[in-house]
């Protein structure tokens, strides 16, 4: 009976030990624990020919964004540059000193091009919004509905955020923790800020503080206990390791300070009104506050209104500008906010931004009016430990398909998501090949 | 038609002062082998472990409270648990839809999926609701004494419970909860909650709340059953 125990015991263990994050295991680790990520998902798939791969000539199938497709008005970037039928395209926008070509819709994160790594022509090989979504965000396409891989935010969380009180916020965007990652990790998923604060509420009118945490800190050795004896140990040691944050959150008197109005009130530069992305304006300036409270490692949102198949792509070169200057006022804000643990620093110097969408819009406008899916795309890294005006990739000049353009281990074809994830794990000192099967990691683009 | 109804009551008594069925909720726990129940002699019982416990889909839990603690509909206990009068209290519970997204339900609306895993915000949600039914639950059984209880089916004692006393009313919440008598619990169960329940009791007073004594020792006991690991992985 003794045998028998201790061998489930010692299972037990060894499944338990599963949970630890590699980099636990990990000696003589390079990474930082004092970093912080941010990822943002334009939903819907963005038009990237008006922003970061642009279009402005009629060639092959494209027929680009042009004043008489959609309304230019209110896109600060935008410059004439007359098609000779009445119609006007942009002019391309390059800042000064740059590399990298931008269309109009990119508004102030032009500003930001020397820091930043642009991924042109990335090989998505699909057109659907959820397989596209994942496969951006984990570097796997789905398994029939199944998500097959860890998503980057919570790889990242698991690893090197593990000690934060709220690891992982993810406000609308793709996170799923599939395998290896701590329990800690799993990504704390919301609709909107606002439902964090109500989550996080309790009534002092009934019960006091202390009797609430007395029957927490119960129920979490409960938990622990239960493990001990059970032939799958992990589903309760989990659930004790996640009451155990939970004490952490709730002894953080958190509620007040994520609260819209709270938000709202400290960080103004944001624009909240007269916007279209005013939800990704308050998820920005919680990502900020949470990371100046260092008591997040990842910070992951979404912005909206992208998928334009009818006449609404009229508005799709707002959106991205609103989306662009809300980012770049994040990118501001972090440049003059220090850093909290690490003195004489910003925010800045140790955040890393991330940004992706699902696929990017058909070069041709449909009889609706708009663009539909396409199996090209972009993304955006803005990070102290990559190169700069650097844009990695292509597409061609007349379908606006992936090229090969880079030669990879297995010889020239387009980057993909499980590029750009790998080299991102590796840029935090996490080993990719552990949780992303395909991608390899581009060094010529890393500090 | 007089005579009929004298016999039905007089049959209904007579059924009630002659039964012994017995009460499953005080029933004593037997254990024993399969082998010996009739039938069932000869066959073989497969003891392999099939699956490890696992969360369920958040209506399960939604549904199993609003069961557990009187079988209101989703918007009338929304009602009763935010109050009204002298017992509102719109800080003890939102709406249902405020917690949507943070009990890993999916928001259709908004085309975001079922979260498939638990985390520290979805505890945190599930104990925001589990505290709101249980404050309410016993401002109306054990405070006011409003019949027919809903979950604290039994009289508190005169004084504060001796162990033995406790013990015999935390079966009763721990069967209610987690389907089986406290005695088979693997853990050291009645004692642990005995401590929480004699914590709450003592200081609730000086914390001028408004469940003191026994009530805020039930209450936290309650609290507890409510979020508790065997409760929530199935």
């Amino acid at each position: 009976m003794n045998t028998r125990r201790s061998l489930l015991q010692f299972l037990g263990g060894s499944l338990a030990a599963s949970f630890v994050p590699w980099r636990a295991l990990a000696d003589g680790s390079t990474a930082s624990s004092e970093d912080f990520f941010i990822f943002v998902h334009a939903s819907g798939g963005w038009d990237v020919m008006l922003s970061t791969d642009p279009r402005n000539t009629r060639t092959g199938l494209i027929e680009p964004p042009h004043s008489g497709n959609m309304t230019k008005t209110g896109i600060r970037l935008w410059t004439d540059a007359p098609l000779g039928d009445g119609n006007s395209s942009f002019q391309l926008v390059q800042p000064k000193g740059s590399n990298i070509v931008f269309g109009p819709a990119i508004g102030n994160l032009s500003n930001y091009a020397s820091r930043m790594t642009l991924f042109n022509g990335l090989a998505m090989n699909t057109v659907s919004h959820p397989d596209g979504t994942i496969f951006a965000a984990t570097g796997r396409h789905l398994a029939g509905g199944r998500v097959p891989a860890s998503s980057v935010d919570t790889i990242i969380a698991s690893e090197l955020g593990t000690s934060q009180l709220l690891p992982l916020v993810s406000i609308r965007f793709p996170s799923y923790a599939v395998d290896g990652i701590d329990p800690r990790a799993i990504p704390l998923k919301v609709d909107s800020i606002g439902a964090i604060g109500k989550v996080l509420t309790r009534s002092t009118k009934y019960s006091t503080v202390a009797t609430r945490d007395a029957v927490t800190m119960m129920l979490s050795a409960e938990a622990k206990d239960l493990a001990k004896e059970a032939f799958y140990p992990e589903p309760q040691a989990n659930f004790g390791l996640q009451l155990d944050a939970l004490r952490g959150i709730l002894s953080g008197n958190l509620k007040d300070a994520f609260t819209d109005a709270t938000l709202k009130a400290k960080y103004p530069s944001f624009a909240y009104t007269g916007t279209s992305q005013a939800v990704g304006a308050i998820n920005a300036a919680f990502a900020l506050e949470a990371m100046q409270r260092n008591i997040s490692r990842c910070l992951s949102f979404a912005f909206s209104g992208f998928d334009t198949h009818t006449d609404n792509y009229d508005d799709h070169a707002t959106s991205q500008q609103d989306m662009f200057d809300t980012i770049a006022e994040l990118v501001k804000q972090l440049d003059s906010t220090p850093h909290p643990t690490k003195t004489g620093k910003k925010l800045a110097d140790h955040t890393h931004i991330l940004i992706v969408s699902e696929f990017c819009r058909t070069p041709q406008i449909n009889l609706l009016g708009g663009r539909d899916h396409y199996p090209n795309n972009s993304a955006i890294i803005i990070s102290p430990k990559f190169k700069g005006n650097t844009v990695i990739g292509s597409s061609d000049k007349d379908q606006l398909l992936p090229t090969a353009a880079r030669t990879f281990a297995s010889g020239a074809r387009a980057p993909a998501p499980p590029d750009i994830l790998s080299t991102l794990l590796s840029s935090a000192g996490i080993e990719p090949s552990t949780f992303v099967r395909d991608g390899e990691i581009m060094k010529e683009i890393l500090v | 038609m007089r005579s009929s109804i004298a016999f039905a009551l007089f049959a209904a008594f007579a059924a009630a002062g002659c039964s012994k069925t017995p009460d499953p909720a005080k029933a004593e726990p037997v254990l024993g082998k399969a082998s010996d129940l009739p039938g069932h002699e000869s066959l073989k019982v497969d003891n392999s472990h099939k699956e490890g416990p696992r969360t369920l889909s958040g209506e399960s839990y939604i549904r199993s409270y609003l069961f557990l603690f009187g079988g209101l509909s989703p918007i009338d206990s929304q009602t009763a648990l935010r109050g009204s009068g002298t017992t509102a209290d719109t800080s003890l519970f939102d709406t249902w839809s405020d917690y949507l997204g943070a009990l890993g339900m999916p928001d259709y609306r908004e085309d975001i999926a079922r979260s498939t895993q638990t985390n520290a915000l979805m505890i945190a949600a599930f104990e925001r609701i589990g505290v709101a039914l249980c404050d309410r639950a016993t401002e109306h059984d054990l405070k006011s004494g409003l019949t027919p209880a809903t979950v604290f089916t039994f009289k508190k004692t005169a004084t504060m419970p001796t162990r033995a006393e406790f013990d015999e009313r935390f079966d009763v919440l721990h069967r209610r909860f987690l389907g089986y008598p406290a005695k088979l619990a693997p853990t050291d169960r009645g004692s642990r909650f005995f401590t929480v329940f004699s914590d709450a009791s003592g200081t609730a007073a000086d914390a001028g709340v408004r469940l003191t004594g026994q009530d805020a020792g039930w209450t936290a006991v309650c609290y507890g059953l409510i979020r508790h690991p065997e409760f929530h992985l199935y």
